[in-house]
């Protein structure tokens, strides 16, 4: 009877930890076909469990699993979706080691919070080499140096403030729309002290850091595997941020075009 | 000479927004190089053909390359496309179209728009292409 209580609490202890893992993927932008396959293989890797099975969407996890005759089911809501490829990476080379070896549950759920709560490169880093990836490809569309230089410090500017707003929590819709406002009128600033020279090109580098390129490519990733729940959210999720950096530049040219700011 | 300059820039592009998205040290220089020949695939066929089939193109090299460099060192494949594809994205055409929309020529927008919408056709076409591919390598492989 013992026996049986312990093992009972470690296929519970599994359940937590075979959702921990989807939810450190999924939060942060991980394909679904991936977590779900994580959070099943996981599952499967003990011995006494013979059927997992895991439903996931980009807004939440269910996953039930059968512990001799008993079911237990287990489901997570994952609200903020941010962008963090490297913990994806950790989390699957952490699912192939826990699959291959007998790593006690306790230290596998250890690890995962320490993947959790790791950070690759801090705010500052990001915010530097994203606007110098913003600057080159104002280059690459015809700019020239002195707007490589504004594209920069436009970009720089947008993403410490973005970064500053994410601590917040708002939404996706809410961070584009305040980075698209802030990109252009910074961009109009520039040209009006004298650094920039094309107006067209530095708005363009500057929202290109803003652009829904993780949405859409797992939105194709997810439809083209089945999951065309996922696909559509994540489709949606990937228009409604277009839209919000359209609306963000579209407000501040109109003012700007219509003569309101001299 | 000018297709190294766009090489360039575009690796050096694409190091940048690697680093945005927080992807691993090791994997930083070999995404910068499928998204710049990415890139350059996209300069030189958009010059023969238009925007849109060069994007598809593009799309479907980095894809491809992402799978392939994905399978040799048994990392996420998106690791390293998502770098290679933001270039891709038409930052651009959302950008003139609004532009037109402000001027209320609303010829031009639709124009524009029209362009803007097939060239995000054209990279979902170009990614679902490269993911169908990798999956029926996988498959084949199963089986025998």
């Amino acid at each position: 009877m013992d026996l049986y209580e312990s093992n009972r609490k470690e296929a519970k202890q599994l359940l937590l930890l075979a959702t921990l893992a989807g939810k450190i993927m999924l939060k942060n932008g991980a394909e679904t076909y991936r977590v779900e396959d994580t959070i099943e293989r996981l599952c499967r890797s003990r011995k006494n469990i013979k059927y997992a099975d895991a439903f996931v969407t980009p807004t939440g996890i269910f996953l039930s699993l059968e512990y001799q005759g008993e079911m237990m089911t287990y489901l997570v809501r994952v609200k903020s979706i941010k962008i963090d490829l490297n913990k994806i990476d950790l989390v699957n080379e952490f699912s192939r080691e826990f699959v291959n070896s007998h790593m006690p549950i306790e230290e596998g759920l250890q690890k995962l919070k320490k993947i959790n709560k790791m950070k690759i490169y801090n705010g500052l880093i990001k915010a530097s080499f994203g606007s110098l990836a913003c600057a080159f490809f104002s280059i690459l569309f015809g700019g020239t140096f002195l707007d490589f230089i504004s594209s920069y410090i436009v970009s720089f500017i947008v993403l410490m403030t973005i970064d500053k707003i994410n601590k917040h929590k708002m939404t996706f819709f809410i961070n584009n729309f305040i980075g698209a406002t802030l990109a252009s009128v910074l961009s109009l600033f520039t040209i009006h002290i004298g650094i920039g020279q094309n107006m067209d090109i530095i708005i363009i580098g500057s929202i290109m850091c803003l652009v829904p390129g993780v949405a859409v490519t797992n939105a194709m990733r997810d439809t083209m595997s089945g999951d065309f729940v996922s696909g559509l959210s994540r489709g949606m999720e990937a228009v409604f941020s277009a839209l919000a950096i359209a609306f963000g530049v579209g407000m501040v040219l109109n003012i700007y075009f219509k003569g309101l700011i001299r | 000479m000018n297709i190294i300059k766009q090489f360039l820039f575009s690796f050096l592009s694409t190091i940048g927004f690697a680093v945005l998205f927080n992807i691993p040290n090791d994997s930083i220089s070999k995404s910068g190089i499928a998204g710049a020949l990415g890139w350059v695939i996209f300069y030189i066929t958009s010059r023969y053909l238009n925007n849109i089939a060069g994007t598809f193109f593009a799309a479907t090299t980095v894809g491809i390359l992402g799978e392939l460099l994905a399978r040799h060192y048994k990392k996420p494949a998106t690791i390293y496309t998502i770098p290679g594809i933001i270039p891709l994205v038409p930052g651009a055409g959302m950008y003139y179209t609004m532009l037109a929309l402000i001027d209320n020529d609303f010829v031009l927008a639709a124009n524009k728009g029209t362009e803007t919408f097939f060239i995000a056709v054209a990279i979902s076409m170009g990614i679902i292409v490269s993911t169908f591919l990798s999956r029926s390598i996988k498959r084949v492989k199963y089986k025998n």
